[in-house]
């Protein structure tokens, strides 16, 4: 079985709900003009979607074609990400993250602060955190429902905070090449910067 | 002034009084309801400066939760943190600016942690290796 690569990246409802689906898109057209079979969606138990409710977006990258394509949820993913770090307080973001996962979050603070917030099940698993200032890098965060549930996104991908996370995601997961991000990415500027500007700190 | 408008008050014993219309009361008992546990969703929390308050209980009737609480016998302002989800009405009301916004991440504690949103017995097996 071809191994596939799944994104879950958790933000606010309303407020990040693009962003945090920009970030699966960036990622999966990325991979997609690599030559991978990609596949982006939203979380439907999370909805209906409510300001500042915590949403779940997932993406899945594969070198074959997906085999678990019709499964609604990412319940092991690879990778995580955190559009905004006050999610990590109330919820266990990395439940069912497989071995050697990275979590990535969009905060101010260094990812040794943050790292309380994992239980230590899933701290045992983590290959490594990573703290990205996406908020500063690109404060856009549009409010644009025209992208949901399937629909044809009539706003550019990419625009605001979502590049900057996922450029970040690239440079710590390495999953896909940083020339395939900045040319997915609308905001090209941001997504460089938030490949550069992330902080690592290796745990295994 | 007074005297004008006591024909039109009616005294109501304590034990009459009902709970203010239009609004489910609180939950009283913290986790009652855990997929509703709202405390999560919080990005800034309502801290309120006692000294600039003056009891006028604005915030106790905006509170669309019914989180905001008297505490100290009915003294003090205090807040439900597990069922508050910090939408900044208490702020929005409050005739003397008591009630700050303060980002939650900047606190040790307050926000209940829960494994997973939505978790059901079928649902928990999907997670397991």
């Amino acid at each position: 079985m071809a191994k596939t690569t799944e994104v879950t990246v958790w933000a606010t409802g309303v407020v990040q709900d693009k962003e945090g689906r920009d970030v699966c898109l960036v990622l999966t057209e990325a991979a997609f003009n690599e030559g991978k079979f990609t596949q982006a969606f939203d979380n439907y138990v999370d909805l209906p979607d409510r300001i500042n409710v915590q949403v779940r977006k997932y993406a899945r990258i594969s070198d074959a074609e997906i085999e678990n394509k019709f499964e609604y949820e990412n319940h092991r993913p690879n990778i995580v990400g955190v559009c905004e770090a006050t999610i990590m307080k109330g919820i266990n973001v990395c439940k069912g993250l497989q071995d050697g996962g990275y979590l990535i979050i969009n905060s101010t603070k260094k990812p040794e602060d943050l790292l309380k917030y994992v239980p230590e099940k899933e701290k045992k698993r983590l290959k490594a955190i990573a703290c990205v200032d996406a908020l500063g890098i690109a404060p856009e965060q549009l409010i644009d429902y025209s992208g949901a549930e399937g629909a044809e996104d009539v706003s550019a991908i990419g625009l605001g905070l979502g590049s900057a996370m996922a450029g970040a995601i690239a440079a710590v997961s390495g999953i896909v090449k940083k020339e395939s991000v900045l040319g997915a990415a609308a905001n090209r500027t941001s997504a460089k910067r938030g490949y550069d500007e992330v902080k690592i700190k290796v745990l295994k | 002034m007074k005297e004008r408008y006591k024909k039109y008050t009616v005294e109501i014993p304590e034990e009459m009084a009902l709970p203010f219309a239009g609004i489910v009361e609180a939950p009283k008992v913290n986790g009652e309801q855990p997929m509703m546990l709202t405390g999560g969703w919080r990005i800034y929390r309502p801290v309120v400066d006692h000294d600039k308050c003056v009891m006028c209980k604005s915030c106790v009737l905006a509170c669309p939760d019914a989180t905001v609480l008297l505490v100290d016998g009915g003294q003090k302002i205090g807040f439900n943190l597990d069922y508050c989800k910090g939408c900044g009405l208490c702020t929005w009301v409050c005739p003397v600016n008591a009630i700050d916004r303060v980002p939650e991440i900047d606190f040790e504690d307050g926000v209940p942690f829960q494994d997973a949103l939505f978790l059901l017995p079928h649902v928990e097996a999907l997670y397991a290796d």
